[in-house]
C-alpha cells in the first residue's frame, strides 16, 4: 500500500497556513466575541464538539467505530448537525466535507490529512457562519489539515508510554504492561485534542461568521469562489480513491458509473446505482473465473 | 526459554481468546506512536493468554516482552496473526519446541502482507463504496435544496462497524483455528482476488456516480466569430462546443486530469488542494464588468451567461 505522504515543502506552507489562521483566530476572536451580539456556538455545544472529536480518535467505540465510523466526516456532521439542531443540514456539510476524504487511507502511522477535525470542527464552523455545503468543503479542507499536527503530536509523544510498559514487563506487571497501552496514551490525547477543538470551535464561530458577512459586502467573488473551489475539490477526494481502483480491466465501469448517473439524472439514486454495480460485479467476476478455469484446463 | 512440563495440558478456553480478541479490537490504535505502532497494543491483547498459560514469574516477563516489540497491521484483517500467535502460544506453554523466534517471525513476517491485503480490503474497497453510498444519500442533489437525508450517515455507520467487527471477528478465528498454515492457505485462495476485483467494479461504478453528483465545473467563455461579410456571432465554449459533446464532459475531464496528476505525475494532494483554491478564486474574480455574468467559472450552469449564439 502506498503511503500518502506529501512533499516537505507542501506540507510546510499548508502548517504555516493553518497555523497563522489559528493565530489570527485566537487573537481576533476573544475581540469579536466581545463586540457581536451573541456567540455563535454555545460553550456547551463547542464542548460537545470537542468530546465528539476526542471520541472519534479513540478506542472507546469497539475500536471501529471511532476510526471507521465518527472519524468520518459524514457520521460527525450528523452529529454537529443535532448540536447545533439541524441534523439535516448537518449531514449535508458532513458528506460534502468527507468527498474530499473518500480515498483517505492511513498506512504505517502516516496521514495526508485529518478527517476528523475537518468533520467536527468544520462542519460546526460552517453551520455557525451560516456556509453551504460546498463552500464548507473549502473550509472544511483548511480546518483539516491542523489534524495532522495533533496527530503527530500524539504519535511522538506515545513513544514514551511504550517505555513504561517495557518497565512494567521487567516487573511481570500484566496489568501495568495494559495500562501503559490504555490509561495514560487517552489522558493525553483527550487535553491535546479535546481542548483546542472546543476552543477552535468556541472562538472561531464568531470569527468565521464575521468573516462571511464581511466578505458578503466588501468582496464577494471571494464567497462566489469558495462554492465554486467546492464543486472542484471533490475530484482530489474521488481521484484519490481512483489512485487504487481506476486500473485494469474494471476501468471502463468507472465510465459507465458516470453515463448512468448522466443519463438518468435524477432518476436514479446513488443506491440504485450501487445495486446495477454489484450486478456487473457479479457478471465480471463469474466471467473472469470460467475464462481463467478454461485457460487452466487448455 | 520454556522447559516443558509436566502436568495437565493448558488449554485456553473460548472465551480466553475471544477477551483477547475484544482487548485488541478496542485498544489496537490506544497507544499508537512512531517508535512500536501497535507493540504495546498486541502486548495489551496477549494479556489473558498470558494470564492463563504461565504461571512462572520469568515465563510471565519473557512474554510480556516478547509481545511488546515493533508491531503494525491492518487491525482488522490482521487478526489472523494474533489468532495463529495465541495458537502458538498454547502449544509453546504445553512443551512443544516453539521458541521467541517462531513466534515472532510469524508476527514480523505476516504483519507487512496482511497490513497491504487488509487496508486494501478495509480502508481502500469498504470504506470508500460505502462512503461513497452514505454521502450520496445524505448529500442529496445539490441540484435540489434541502434533498439530504441524514439516513445516510446512520446507514454508513451500522453497516460499516459492523462488517468490519464481522470481518474482524471472522479474521481472528480462523488465525486461531487453522493457525499460520490456515492463514496462508486463505492468503493464496483465488478467493480474495475476486472479491477485490468484485469491488473495483462496484467501487469504479459509485465513484462514477459520484463525480456526475459533486464535480462541478462550469465554464463561461464567450468569443465573437466573424462568419464572414462583417457579421460576427457569439460563440460560448460549455453551450456551443463541449455541451453538444456530452453534458457535464467538463467535470468528467477535470476528474480525470486529477486522478492523471494524482496517480501518474505524482503531485501532493495538498498542492492540489492550494492550486484548485487559487484556481476558484481566480475564476470567481469579476474581470469583465458584466453584470449578468460576474465570472467565468461557476459552480452551477448559469443559462444567463450562457446566451442561445444569435443566428
Amino acid at each position: 500500500m502506498q503511503r500518502l505522504t506529501a512533499t516537505p515543502l507542501a506540507t510546510r506552507v499548508a502548517f504555516l497556513v493553518t497555523a497563522g489562521l489559528f493565530g489570527v483566530l485566537l487573537f481576533a476572536g476573544p475581540a469579536l466575541a466581545a463586540d457581536g451580539d451573541s456567540p455563535k456556538a454555545g460553550l456547551i455545544q463547542a464542548a460537545l464538539v470537542g468530546l465528539g472529536y476526542y471520541f472519534s480518535n479513540s478506542p472507546w467505540i469497539a475500536g471501529n467505530g471511532g476510526f471507521f465510523g465518527l472519524y468520518r466526516p459524514l457520521v460527525a456532521g450528523f452529529i454537529v448537525g443535532i448540536i447545533f439542531g439541524d441534523p439535516v443540514k448537518g449531514a449535508e456539510i458532513g458528506a460534502a466535507i468527507n468527498l474530499l476524504y473518500i480515498g483517505f487511507i492511513s498506512a504505517g502511522g502516516s496521514i495526508p490529512a485529518d478527517p476528523s477535525v475537518a468533520g467536527w470542527v468544520g462542519t460546526a464552523l460552517a453551520m455557525a457562519g451560516g456556509l453551504d455545503a460546498a463552500s464548507a468543503i473549502t473550509l472544511g479542507t483548511a480546518v483539516g489539515l491542523l489534524g495532522t499536527i495533533i496527530f503527530f503530536t500524539r504519535m511522538s509523544v506515545d513513544a514514551a508510554f511504550a517505555h513504561r510498559a517495557d518497565a512494567f514487563a521487567e516487573k511481570g506487571d500484566i496489568g501495568g504492561v495494559s495500562r501503559a497501552n490504555w490509561v495514560w496514551p487517552q489522558i493525553f490525547l483527550f487535553i491535546i485534542s479535546f481542548f483546542p477543538a472546543t476552543i477552535a470551535v468556541y472562538l472561531g464561530a464568531n470569527v468565521v461568521g464575521d468573516a462571511i458577512t464581511w466578505l458578503g459586502t466588501n468582496a464577494p467573488w471571494v464567497l462566489r469562489g469558495f462554492q465554486i473551489a467546492g464543486g472542484l475539490l471533490p475530484a482530489i477526494g474521488i481521484a484519490m480513491n481512483m489512485r487504487f481502483i481506476f486500473r485494469g480491466s474494471v476501468m471502463p465501469y468507472y465510465f459507465i458509473g458516470y453515463i448512468l448517473a448522466v443519463t438518468a439524472g435524477s432518476g436514479i439514486n446513488i443506491v440504485g446505482i450501487a445495486i446495477v454495480g454489484a450486478a456487473l460485479a457479479w457478471i465480471h467476476v463469474s466471467l473472469m473465473g470460467s475464462r481463467a478455469m478454461q485457460a487452466r484446463e487448455a | 526459554m520454556t522447559t516443558p512440563e509436566m502436568g495437565a495440558e493448558k488449554k485456553l478456553a473460548r472465551s480466553d481468546v475471544q477477551r483477547s480478541f475484544w482487548l485488541w479490537t478496542f485498544f489496537s490504535h490506544a497507544n499508537y506512536n512512531y517508535e512500536r505502532l501497535q507493540g504495546t497494543a498486541f502486548a495489551q491483547a496477549m494479556t489473558p493468554i498470558i494470564r492463563k498459560l504461565y504461571k512462572d514469574p520469568e515465563e510471565i516477563k519473557a512474554a510480556l516482552k516478547r509481545h511488546l516489540v515493533f508491531f503494525n497491521t491492518e487491525p482488522n484483517v490482521g487478526g489472523v496473526i494474533h489468532g495463529a500467535v495465541i495458537a502458538m502460544e498454547e502449544q509453546r506453554a504445553n512443551g512443544a519446541d516453539i521458541d521467541d523466534d517462531a513466534i515472532n517471525s510469524v508476527k514480523s513476517g505476516l504483519m507487512g502482507p496482511l497490513a497491504g491485503i487488509g487496508d486494501s480490503i478495509s480502508q481502500g474497497t469498504i470504506t470508500p463504496i460505502l462512503l461513497s453510498i452514505g454521502i450520496g444519500l445524505a448529500a442529496g442533489n445539490p441540484n435540489v435544496i434541502g434533498d439530504g437525508n441524514p439516513l445516510g450517515s446512520i446507514l454508513y455507520f451500522v453497516l460499516e462497524v459492523g462488517i468490519m467487527l464481522g470481518l474482524a471477528y471472522f479474521m481472528w478465528m480462523q488465525g486461531y483455528d487453522r493457525g499460520r498454515e490456515g492463514v496462508m492457505t486463505i492468503l493464496r485462495s483465488g478467493l480474495l482476488d475476486k472479491v477485490l476485483t468484485g469491488a473495483g467494479v462496484l467501487g469504479n461504478m459509485v465513484m462514477g456516480a459520484l463525480t456526475y453528483q459533486f464535480v462541478h465545473v462550469f465554464l463561461t467563455l464567450n468569443f465573437k466569430i466573424d462568419v464572414g461579410g462583417g457579421n460576427q456571432t457569439d460563440f460560448d465554449v460549455t453551450g456551443d462546443l463541449l455541451n453538444p459533446i456530452l453534458p457535464g464532459l467538463l467535470p468528467l475531464v477535470f476528474t480525470l486530469l486529477t486522478w492523471w496528476l494524482l496517480a501518474r505525475r505524482r503531485v501532493s494532494p495538498i498542492w492540489l488542494l492550494v492550486i484548485y483554491v487559487v484556481i476558484a478564486m481566480v475564476g470567481a474574480f469579476q474581470f469583465i464588468d458584466n453584470p449578468n455574468c460576474p465570472s467565468i467559472l461557476h459552480e452551477f450552469f448559469q443559462p444567463e451567461c450562457n446566451p442561445a449564439p444569435a443566428a
